[in-house]
């Protein structure tokens, strides 16, 4: 179990990027979801013995990580959010150097192993090629391989999937519920899909503190019977916008199709009620920084045009 | 926003960033000592007069600024500047920063020279500071007492060396480390630019200047010598032109070497320009691709994806794949030693596929053997290797190289993981940290090894052509290597690497670590070079620590050098502590590092460090009082200035008496570093007055159990001078004798630097002589000794010699007899002067009994472990393994004493010996009976036919039992000439006696080199007045006293001059007046054919100073009817007049026949005019040949001293 308390961490500056944030974390997949500059990096970091908080406890299964963060490295599969490899070796080299590192064993031996995670994030293939010669997301499949190697009792993964096409991402998340069985995997992403899909309990951060410590079915259950979908044209949605709160707005086939939270009164004209999404409930946290999700008295202010912004980029995202 | 406003702000942007980097800050630091420490002088042209009050060289003269520009630019900016410049685009590159860059408007153009323009505004910065500096301590803050060596203000003084010498080197160093470091984005390339240039400009572009150079390969290599050293010295600095030419003179121009300078300094703005090419090019390339081809191609063809993408059932088999829990893995943290082999071998593997390893072995060896296998000896002889020198002679060239190179590849080593952004994943692994820095440390060590392994290859390489294809007896064997480097440089390496890695650690700044190391190595080295040997407590590279003898290895420093090396060897702990302690495996926190900042945690901090200071502390402390309580601590030299203070202004210039007979009982005990001595001088008084006091001066022994005619007796002690009242004055013709008992350790305790030592007690040898206290005690007090500064120049009056005049060296009065009974270890083979009286080995003790067969003026004792060569009443004592030039020595030895007797005066002692000690200290020392041999003098001179190295230095220590035993030089102007001037000519007579007219002509021009290369023309004084206080002084005694002896030999007639000698001899042995040059030449007067014409040529000689230099000019060559007439001018543009033969010749005169013989080849042909010409005189010549002339010599016997006798030389085309 992974128990964060009080964590405050400072940035010459100064800049806040924890404010003091407590949260707790048994076995499965856990995300942590936010925008940029939330604080997410930040947490993983002093989570993984990286970085030094300014205040504040880290345990797992009740080694201090902030006092000795060599013992959490014993237990740790890790992927930063950017991170190379030494170019000159091919990526089984790479890999096997990383394995023996971290002590992975297994009966058929480090050599054979190496071969088999590559096949298992498809990069057998390119096993013997300098790594100076992966693509992007090549690097990145490698990143996830040494991060899922061994028996780590806490994997945790920043902004796993950047980088990775839908079939590899495929991959990804089915390797990555496999591990999360009987660990604790950290997941932090704002790709809003990628905990959609794996992840049993979210978190969602807002400049260093958290504003929503739920499940993704939760989160969609409280905000039941407030969102309502329908399409607008170019001239109409500023003024959707300004009456309503708009969460998404995506442009299909030359028209806005807007998704709205109407907690209370009407819904817009011909905007019919529809099942409200895990985003949903994310981009009305984000940009109302606190507050349950459910709460249905949230974001009654305006939404604007700046605010919409992001949500389309979300679902972008999430369609890639 | 326009072209220029973007290249300014490129250039701002770097400009800035320079100036936050401490490097900078450092280097800043460093030229503003170096500044400093060049108006005190620490860097001035050899020239002028070193006495007080003496004209001496301006370090402000444009002269003087030009060196300064030279040494301090390619010294030390070159480093700085090629590493600032050269590392900017691999920097960018690791950031990542390239391609959002050139997605903006900028061009490739704007970019590169901005980023140039911005790091070298950052050195010009400093290099104005440091210009700033010097004109600032020269002429500002400068105080009286330094008006000697500086001269006024003059801004062209600073201005033109700056604009020829340094902007050039500037431009050059930046532009070509820029274009390397741009092209090939590696930055082992960039760091080994300046190595690779430093190295060439240090050994073949500026040192490397043999008299047999062709001028126009010397012309060439000053043209392409980057830093223009080259040129500056010998076109002016290397024949001292004096001393007011330097202080007052312009550079002249030369428009081939400005044509040079402004090669160099397009050169380096050319090399920028194509730094913007290769960017444009790795541009359209798409910023993937390296520049460089090799790495172009096979980037393409890694990049090159298997057909048809990524495979496809593998892609499709994504959602139902095999899962992770069917490969069982399992984690266990790698133990230490597994984390070490597991990073050690990592960074192997990474070595050996950079370029670095590839360029810097070679190098390192090219630098490392190659000057050892051309190093040279006395008299410019090369010198053979044993392994043991071998190992040592290289010990600070590669503790300098393999040092800056483990600085970059243990900084790099441990930037490594940051520059590849592999940081996080590779600290997040459960590896110890300690385990991770030992086994990057170990890995880069590899590094070390491998150029040891290389090094001792290669000179086990060389000492097997030795002997296989120069006959040498000296094979190869490993102990002295891993000896030798296991003491120096392994204690070294593993401490410099702790060093660096603990900087690293805790700077966590790449450009830190280098400015604290580089700075570290130039400080260490540079101040050992050319201010004081560091002492051993500071001394952690080890410079000059190892004082090699084949005779006995490490007994001389032993225990300074062991508790040094353990000292350095054990802070590594604390080190590594440190390191470990302050590796960026986890990013700190600011707020807790100032909470660890404060007094309590910090104290709390140096608890937990404390038990690794112990030991370092404890090694430190004891090597530090050791130095101090040893013989060249304080007490030591408070000890010494006592004695002169209290007794100088009472005993200077007290008259003894004789000492008839010396009595001495010495009982050594090697391993011990002591001796026992008891003994007794008995004193005459051959003087018409009486003695109520008679002074000795004895060494820091206590106790001294004193007697005086066999009663004890308690002499006054003053501070070390004991004076002896008898009960009734010594009266003249009486005698009295005191006795003395004591024990010593020679040398006392440990020294306080690494360094040579003239005289010890070794279980590798023992070396002892009379001259100063340093085991039998010296008649009257010992002028000078103690003295805390050098004293002045004594003016003497020019009669000074006229009455009785003191011994040079030696004790004064009549010679004495000796009795000198020494009892070693059985293995050892003690001489001293005279002949063996008995000789007995009793419980493994050797006894044997020297007496003196006729008087001596001096005696020594030298011990070791000997074989014997037995000659013609010689014999040779010498260390087993050294017998390479027995032979030759020998045959010497032998010629010497039968013809310097014929000579000079029969040789009056039974056995002439040569006894050869621990190479601790390189001279020779002709005691009579009893010469003395540094193992580094003639027994591991490489001998050869044109040079007989050997022969020559036994020939000229051989003859000072003439020439300073039997006849004993006077104190005083010109004394020593009878001495060493006196010894070379006689070298040069053996030499033409028994290997012919060629080698004598051979030896007479490398002293004549000798006298060109080293003199100083303000300073040189006439041979009559030279009293060696000044610089040049012992090239003029040495060389230009043996030419002017053999010139005189010309003038004379050799019989002539041998008689005179011989009466000059007979005249002044035993006297207690002991001559000076005005003796002997009042002698050799009596035998001259013509008085007027020695006048003459003593006045030009003895008692003036002057040196011909002869060029000639408009020669012509005509036939007719085959007979050749060769016309021409020969001009002396030096000074004297002297008679001198020209000659036209043809062919080449030598022919060598077999071993040290040779003869006038047959083809030689040559005939000859006689020419007279005087200071800035012409005459012509005509010579008439019956041959075709193919060029015109000047003094083609080698008769005339002469400066630059290479420009003496004409040649006719074709």
């Amino acid at each position: 179990m992974l128990e964060v308390k009080n964590l405050v961490k400072v940035y010459p500056g100064p800049v806040a990027a924890l404010q003091g944030v407590s949260i707790t974390v048994s076995k499965g997949m856990f995300g942590l979801l936010g925008p940029n500059g939330a604080g997410k990096t930040t947490l993983m970091r002093i989570v993984a013995g990286l970085l030094e908080p300014t205040s504040g406890t880290v345990r797992f299964e009740g080694e201090d990580v902030v006092e000795e963060p060599r013992r959490v490295r014993r237990k740790l599969g890790y992927l930063p959010q950017d991170f190379g490899f030494y170019p000159h070796m091919s990526g089984k080299a790479m890999l096997r150097f990383l394995l023996q590192l971290k002590g992975v064993q297994a009966s058929q031996g480090v050599d054979v192993l190496a071969d088999e995670l590559l096949e298992r994030v498809n990069l057998a293939y390119a096993a013997k090629r300098k790594v100076k010669s992966y693509s992007g997301g090549m690097r990145q499949r490698l990143g996830i391989a040494q991060a899922l190697a061994g028996n780590p009792r806490i994997v945790i993964v920043d902004e796993p999937t950047a980088g990775l096409d839908p079939e590899e991402r495929l991959r990804f998340y089915r390797l990555l519920a496999e591990i999360a069985e009987d660990r604790t995997v950290l997941l932090s992403t704002h790709i809003v899909e990628d905990i959609s899909v794996l992840c049993s309990r979210v978190a969602i951060m807002h400049d260093g503190r958290f504003v929503a410590d739920t499940t993704p079915a939760e989160a969609c259950s409280r905000l039941a019977g407030t969102i309502f979908e329908g399409a607008v044209d170019a001239g109409g949605l500023a003024a959707t916008i300004h009456r309503y709160r708009v969460t998404q707005a995506v442009l299909v086939e030359g028209r806005n199709r807007v998704r709205v939270h109407v907690p209370e009164g009407a819904p817009p004209e011909g905007f019919a009620p529809v099942e409200p999404t895990l985003e949903d409930a994310y981009l009305l946290l984000a940009r109302n920084g606190g507050g349950p999700a459910g709460d249905k008295g949230l974001g009654a202010e305006n939404a604007d045009a700046e605010n919409v912004e992001p949500a389309a980029a979300a679902r972008a995202d999430a369609a890639e | 926003m326009t072209a220029l406003t973007r290249w300014r702000h490129v250039a701002r942007q770097e400009f800035l960033s320079g100036l936050r980097k401490p490097a900078y800050w450092i280097l800043f630091g460093v030229l503003i000592l170096l500044a400093w420490g060049f108006a005190q002088g620490s860097v001035t042209i050899s020239s002028g007069e070193s006495i007080a009050g003496g004209t001496r060289p301006h370090v402000t003269s444009m002269f003087n600024q030009s060196l300064i520009q030279t040494v301090a630019v390619m010294g030390i900016g070159a480093w700085f500047l090629t590493i600032a410049a050269g590392m900017i685009l691999p920097r960018e590159a690791e950031l990542q920063v390239e391609e959002v860059l050139h997605s903006t408007p900028m061009t490739p153009g704007e970019y590169v020279w901005g980023k140039f323009a911005g790091a070298l505004g950052v050195f010009l910065v400093g290099w104005v500071l440091f210009l700033g500096a010097l004109v600032c301590f020269n002429h500002v803050v400068a105080s009286g007492g330094d008006a000697d060596h500086l001269g006024p203000f003059a801004l062209g003084n600073y201005l033109v060396p700056t604009l020829v010498f340094g902007v050039p080197q500037i431009l050059f160093f930046a532009g070509a480390s820029f274009f390397l470091g741009t092209w090939t984005r590696r930055p082992i390339v960039v760091f080994a630019f300046p190595v690779v240039v430093l190295l060439l400009t240090m050994t073949l572009l500026t040192l490397w200047s043999p008299s047999w150079l062709d001028p126009a390969v010397n012309r060439a290599l000053m043209l392409v010598d980057p830093s223009g050293y080259r040129w500056l010295n010998e076109t002016f600095l290397k024949v001292d032109r004096g001393v007011e030419f330097y202080n007052t003179t312009s550079l002249p121009p030369d428009v081939g070497f400005l044509i040079s300078r402004a090669a160099f300094a397009f050169a380096g703005l050319a090399a920028v320009a194509a730094a913007r090419r290769s960017v444009a090019q790795r541009l359209r390339a798409g910023l993937s691709a390296p520049a460089w081809r090799w790495g172009r191609r096979r980037s393409r063809k890694e990049n090159r994806l298997p057909a048809g993408g990524e495979p496809a059932q593998a892609a499709t088999s994504a959602a139902a794949g095999p899962g992770l829990a069917e490969l069982a893995m399992t984690t266990k943290p790698p133990g230490f030693w597994r984390s070490v082999r597991v990073v050690g071998s990592s960074e192997v593997r990474d070595l050996l596929v950079r370029p670095g390893m590839y360029l810097f072995v070679p190098l390192i060896l090219y630098q490392s053997v190659f000057s050892l296998a051309v190093s040279v000896g006395p008299f410019d002889s090369r010198t053979l290797l044993t392994p043991g020198a071998a190992a040592a002679r290289q010990v600070n060239t590669l503790a300098l190289l393999v040092c800056l190179l483990l600085l970059f590849y243990a900084v790099e080593s441990l930037h490594k993981e940051r520059g590849r952004r592999l940081a996080e994943i590779f600290n997040a692994t459960p590896i110890g940290t300690g385990a991770m820095l030992l086994g990057k440390t170990l890995g880069n060590s590899v590094v070390a090894a491998l150029i040891l392994v290389a090094a001792l290859g290669a000179t086990a390489g060389l000492l097997g052509y030795q002997q296989v294809f120069e006959d040498s007896p000296v094979g190869f064997r490993l102990f002295p290597f891993v000896a030798a480097w296991g003491v120096a440089l392994v204690p070294t390496f593993v401490f410099w690497t702790a060093f660096v890695t603990a900087v690293f650690c805790v700077s966590r700044s790449r450009h830190a670590t280098y400015g604290v190391g580089l700075g570290a190595i130039v400080y260490t080295v540079y101040r050992a070079a050319f201010v004081e040997s560091p002492s051993w407590t500071v001394n952690w590279i080890a410079w000059n620590a190892l004082q090699w003898s084949d005779m006995g290895a490490f007994s001389l420093h032993g225990r300074a050098l062991m508790l040094n090396r353990l000292l350095y060897l054990s802070l590594v702990p604390p080190l590594v502590a440190v390191a470990v302690a302050g590796f960026g495996r986890r990013d700190f926190d600011a707020a807790r590092f100032l909470h660890r900042l404060r007094p309590k945690p910090l104290f709390m901090g140096f608890l937990r460090l404390s038990p690794f200071l112990l030991l370092p502390v404890v090694l430190g402390t004891t090597l530090h009082f050791d130095g101090r309580s040893g013989y060249e601590g304080p007490a030591a030299e408070d000890a010494a200035e006592d004695y002169w203070r209290r007794n100088t202004t009472t005993w200077t210039g007290f008259e003894m008496p004789s000492v008839s007979h010396v009595e001495m009982d010495l009982t050594f005990e090697p391993r011990e570093r002591s001796v026992e001595v008891s003994g007794a001088y008995t004193f005459y008084n051959h003087r018409d007055y009486a003695y109520e006091r008679i002074p000795l001066t004895a060494g820091q022994w206590d106790p001294i159990e004193w007697t005086l005619d066999g009663g004890k007796y308690e002499p006054d002690d003053r501070a070390g001078l004991f004076v002896f009242e008898p009960a009734s004055p010594l009266r003249p013709g009486d005698s009295l004798t005191i006795g003395f008992a004591y024990e010593l350790e020679h040398p006392r305790g440990t020294s306080r630097t690494a360094g040579p030592e003239g005289e010890f007690i070794l279980s590798s040898g023992i070396v002892l002589g009379a001259f100063t206290p340093t085991f039998a005690p010296v008649p009257g007090y010992a002028e000078g000794w103690g003295q805390p500064e050098t004293p002045d120049s004594k003016e003497y009056a020019d009669d000074f010699y006229e009455g009785e005049t003191e011994p040079l060296f030696g004790w004064g009065g009549k010679p004495f007899t000796t009795r000198v009974r020494i009892t070693t270890p059985e293995e050892y083979v003690a001489n001293s002067v005279g002949r063996l009286a008995s000789e007995e080995t009793t419980d493994g003790r050797r006894i044997v009994v020297w007496e003196s067969d006729h008087p001596v003026g001096l005696f020594n004792v030298v011990a070791g472990k000997y074989a014997v060569r037995e000659g013609e009443g010689t014999a040779i004592y010498y260390h087993p393994e050294h017998d390479y030039n027995i032979d030759e020595m020998s045959a010497a030895l032998d010629a010497a004493r039968k013809y310097y007797s014929e000579w000079f005066h029969p040789f009056p002692w039974e056995l002439l010996k040569l006894s050869e000690f621990p190479g601790f200290a390189t001279y020779a020392q002709g005691f009579p009976t009893n010469i003395t041999f540094s193992e580094s003098i003639g027994f591991l001179a490489k001998s050869d036919p044109r040079s007989h190295v050997a022969f020559m230095v036994v020939a000229h220590e051989a003859a000072h039992q003439w020439w300073g035993n039997l006849l004993t030089p006077g104190r005083g102007p010109g004394g020593n000439v009878l001495s060493e001037g006196m010894a070379h000519y006689a070298t040069m007579l053996l030499h033409e006696q028994v290997h012919g007219d060629r080698y004598r002509i051979e030896f007479a021009k490398r002293i004549e080199e000798s006298y060109g290369d080293g003199r100083y023309v303000d300073s040189e004084r006439p041979l009559a007045k030279t009293d060696g206080s000044r610089d040049g002084d012992g090239t003029v005694t040495y060389d230009k006293g043996g030419w002017a002896m053999w010139m005189l030999q010309q003038e004379m007639g050799r019989d002539n001059l041998l008689a005179g000698l011989r009466a000059f001899i007979a005249k002044y042995n035993p006297d207690p007046d002991f001559p000076v040059v005005q003796d002997m030449l009042a002698v050799l007067r009596e035998f001259a054919p013509d008085t007027v014409a020695f006048d003459a040529f003593a006045d030009q000689w003895f008692f003036d100073v002057v040196a011909p230099e002869y060029r000639l000019s408009q020669a012509t060559l005509e036939e007719t009817d085959g007979e050749w007439t060769v016309r021409g001018t020969l001009e002396n543009v030096g000074s004297g007049r002297m008679t001198v033969e020209v000659a036209a010749v043809a062919g080449e005169r030598w022919l060598d026949e077999g071993e040290g013989a040779a003869a006038e080849a047959p083809g030689y042909r040559d005939a000859r005019a006689v020419v007279e010409v005087g200071s800035g005189e012409s005459a012509s010549f005509e010579i008439a040949a019956p041959f075709a002339p193919e060029q015109v010599v000047v003094d083609p016997d080698v008769l005339v001293l002469q400066l630059n006798r290479s420009a003496a030389v004409f040649a006719f085309e074709g």
